[in-house]
């Protein structure tokens, strides 16, 4: 072992210098890059949706499966450590759901969404949801392939959360505020706090406040959506002739850009 | 959360790439970690340690190099570190943030030694 700096170089060997600069997520975000051109090639607009355990992320899929089926077809990737649990809640609305049990990782990546798409009849959709495991920290640093990421903030949860948690609703493009039915037992949670600690990690732009069990706000939430699947419609149509598929090709959306912003954002 | 997932896609790219340039042993590797990815580097360098076992790179040095958040407001174009995350700018107090720096994740280069089957 070298003696001066505690390398494995030996003395009169030659040490030479790689330059690398090379993403270590590098394998991914080109995993993601193919996973979004399933969905264009569709035309299918893919969110990805993201809050805590236990904020609501399935109870509002499944309240805007009721309010958009007539409108748009709608697809759910289901992501969770253990259990088909939330992808059997999501069948009994009549739609495509399929699970993805990670076992013991902390969050989504483009591999296992990949793998999941087998069983997702893309060309019968407009609109996929991904749910992706209820963890506020690790699925913010992959791209899984989406075209949007929406962030749920429910009034269970402190109202200081955007601060603890900034580099996710940094990710936003969309910050829904959820379970608005539960403010009147709430007096700790204060929505103008909720709203000044995301503008402090954001900028400027107020999350919609919608509740899943009462149907209230929830239009904002599917204008935004159809609004979003429309516009996506005009950039990659659904003509039923998929173009040919070139690995090879990289698309040009990075992680987190949506086409449009949130109203207000 | 997902240092082991990080520092596998690093000991993939570093077997890769010392394939590629010949050098059959590793002495240092430089890994640049931006804060705002909310890798623990303690983790990292125990991931390194475990994942190196048995391969070219057994003895290497891991150099980790955390890059603290900065920031530039689009408004009056000031540069700023961001010491909390607070993203206003603090010379004209607008809201409207580019993050510069401190996303960072990726390997710089690393060291490594060329052995003919005489050295080994």
């Amino acid at each position: 072992m070298c003696q001066t700096c505690g390398c494995g170089a030996t003395a009169g060997t030659k040490v030479e210098t790689i330059t690398v600069l090379e993403n270590l997520l590098a394998e991914n975000d080109r995993l993601a890059g193919h996973v979004r051109r399933h969905f264009d090639d569709h035309g299918v607009f893919a969110i990805n949706v993201m809050s805590s355990p236990g904020a609501g992320k399935t109870s509002l899929l499944e309240a805007t499966i009721q309010a958009l089926s007539k409108d748009l077809r709608i697809g759910v990737i289901e992501g969770d450590l253990e259990t088909e649990n939330d992808a059997d809640r999501i069948r009994r609305h009549g739609v495509p759901a399929a699970q993805i049990t990670t076992g013991v990782a902390c969050h989504l990546d483009a591999r296992m969404v990949h793998d999941a798409l087998e069983t997702m009849p893309l060309a019968e959709l407009d609109l996929l949801f991904i749910e992706n495991v209820g963890n506020l920290v690790c699925p913010a640093d992959f791209d899984i392939g989406t075209h949007a990421n929406v962030v749920l903030l429910s009034v269970t949860e402190g109202d200081d959360k955007p601060e603890k948690y900034p580099v996710i609703f940094r990710a936003a493009d969309l910050v829904l505020l959820t379970k608005t039915d539960l403010l009147p037992y709430l007096e700790e949670f204060d929505p103008a706090r909720a709203e000044a600690s995301m503008v402090k990690v954001r900028g400027q732009g107020a999350p919609l406040r919608l509740s899943g069990k009462t149907g209230a706000g929830l239009d904002a939430w599917t204008g935004w959506l159809k609004a979003q699947v429309a516009e996506n419609r005009g950039l990659h149509p659904k003509d039923g002739k998929p173009h040919e598929h070139e690995h090879e090709h990289e698309h040009e959306h990075g992680h987190g850009h949506a086409h449009t912003h949130a109203p207000g954002a | 959360m997902h240092e082991f997932s990080v520092m596998d896609s690093l000991m993939k790219l570093l077997v890769e790439h010392a394939d590629a340039s010949g050098i059959t042993r590793v002495t240092r590797v430089r890994l640049v970690v931006g804060r705002l990815r909310g890798l623990d580097l303690r983790q990292l360098r125990g991931c390194f340690e475990i994942l190196v076992e048995d391969t070219l790179a057994k003895d290497a040095v891991l150099d980790i190099e955390s890059v603290p958040p900065a920031g530039h407001c689009r408004t009056c174009g000031a540069d700023f570190a961001i010491p909390d995350y607070t993203l206003h700018c603090p010379h004209c107090g607008g809201g409207e943030v580019d993050i510069t720096k401190g996303r960072e994740l990726h390997m710089a280069s690393f060291d490594g030694i060329r052995e003919t089957a005489a050295d080994a």
